[in-house]
């Protein structure tokens, strides 16, 4: 029987070349994939594939809060994370969040068979970054990562960040009400308590929020340099 | 026979060598995987920054480089800047496929002397129709929400 996989990414390109890499392997199948954390969800229930490998980087409903929908409807489901940044708070995120592997995208090519052979054995995959953290966690009380820890911000519902996601996007609430299949006075509502919990007086505030949260993930251009100040090598 | 001959000739203009440029290897599979299905295309080489682009075009002479913005070392616009200055080989095209979706950025990449430039989600919708029209010499341009193209 073959270990059946979902792939989440809203790059066709980027899922395009981690089918090429999969697919290689005897014995495993993608057996779907998604182009946001809404329609992974959607396809996760109807699917029931062994792994689901999300990117954290997701419209409508990023990866972390995937990871979370999925496992609040299967504890079961083994959940890999893709990223771009192994920053602290990205790694705390994502192994609250359930996640039980944790792979850089740059490196996908190289860690992303050996992460999903780890769920496969009912092991678990993280950079070694990750496990550098885990391990000070042990070591360090002041560092640790633990399920237990308090958070540091004003817990949202699962709902909420949903609705934040969508607002810091930049949907009217009438959008994320049709998207949510929500009354546009339940939004309101929604973004009102959104607001209060968060001491925010603003949607900028609300997307200087998601993007510090990894709500929302922005990809800076590079510095841009004029061609005299360019040197030739 | 003529016709055979015919279509050999053809299949030989139409032949593109190409170069792909990302930080990501697994973003330089997908590119190749859609670009390989395409008859007479050849993926020639891969780098993962500027700086082993401008190396590989000297190896390889491609005909069309696909370029990423974002990378170390050496970003997609002054590698771009750079082929142009210093060694651009006669037809070589650069194309940008990247995660900039913004006419600001598109602008810079123009001006640095690409003759392509595609968004990355849309990459799979629009990327073999550009590789067609840059190593043809034509423009091509696409932003996310374009409706389409434009050539």
């Amino acid at each position: 029987m073959k270990l059946r996989i979902l792939l989440a990414d809203d790059h066709e390109i980027v899922r395009r070349g981690l089918c090429a890499l999969l697919q290689k392997h005897e014995g495993w199948e993608v057996c779907g994939e998604a182009s946001d954390g809404r329609e992974a969800v959607e396809m996760a229930k109807s699917l029931k594939p062994d792994v689901v490998i999300v990117d954290i980087g997701m419209p409508y409903l990023n990866g972390l809060d995937t990871t979370r929908q999925l496992l609040q409807h299967d504890p079961h489901f083994k959940v890999i994370v893709l990223t771009i940044t192994d920053s602290d708070q990205v790694i705390r995120e994502a192994l609250d969040a359930g996640a039980r592997g944790f792979v850089l995208k740059s490196d996908a090519a190289r860690d992303l068979v050996s992460a999903v052979e780890a769920l496969q054995s009912k092991r678990m995959f993280f950079t070694p970054r990750v496990n550098d953290l885990v391990l000070a966690g042990f070591l360090d009380k002041g560092h640790a990562i633990s399920r237990n820890e308090p958070p540091n911000l004003p817990t949202l519902t699962v709902r909420e960040r949903e609705v934040t996601q969508l607002l810091a996007e930049g949907k009217s609430s009438k959008e994320v009400a049709s998207l949510l299949n929500l009354s546009t006075k339940t939004v309101e509502t929604h973004r009102s308590n959104i607001m209060r919990k968060l001491s925010l007086h603003s949607i900028r505030d609300l997307v200087v929020y998601a993007i510090k949260n990894n709500i929302i993930q922005i990809q800076m251009p590079p510095q841009i340099q004029r061609p005299s100040e360019t040197t030739v090598a | 026979m003529m016709q055979t001959s015919s279509l050999r000739e053809h299949n030989q203009l139409m032949a593109v060598r190409i170069l792909l440029v990302d930080d990501h290897p697994i973003v330089r599979q997908g590119l190749r995987t859609l670009l390989e299905g395409r008859s007479g295309w050849e993926v020639v080489g891969e780098a993962s920054d500027g700086l082993e682009a401008l190396d590989k075009i000297d190896a390889l002479q491609p005909d069309v480089v696909v370029l990423d913005v974002t990378m170390p070392r050496m970003n997609g616009l002054e590698a771009c800047r750079l082929i142009q200055r210093r060694q651009k080989p006669a037809g070589l095209e650069v194309l940008f496929v990247t995660q900039h979706d913004s006419p600001q950025m598109m602008r810079e990449a123009l001006d640095a002397g690409a003759r392509g430039y595609v968004v990355k989600s849309n990459a799979a919708r629009d990327l073999l129709e550009a590789v067609e029209a840059v190593s043809q010499h034509r423009v091509f341009t696409a932003l996310a929400r374009s409706p389409q193209a434009s050539c």
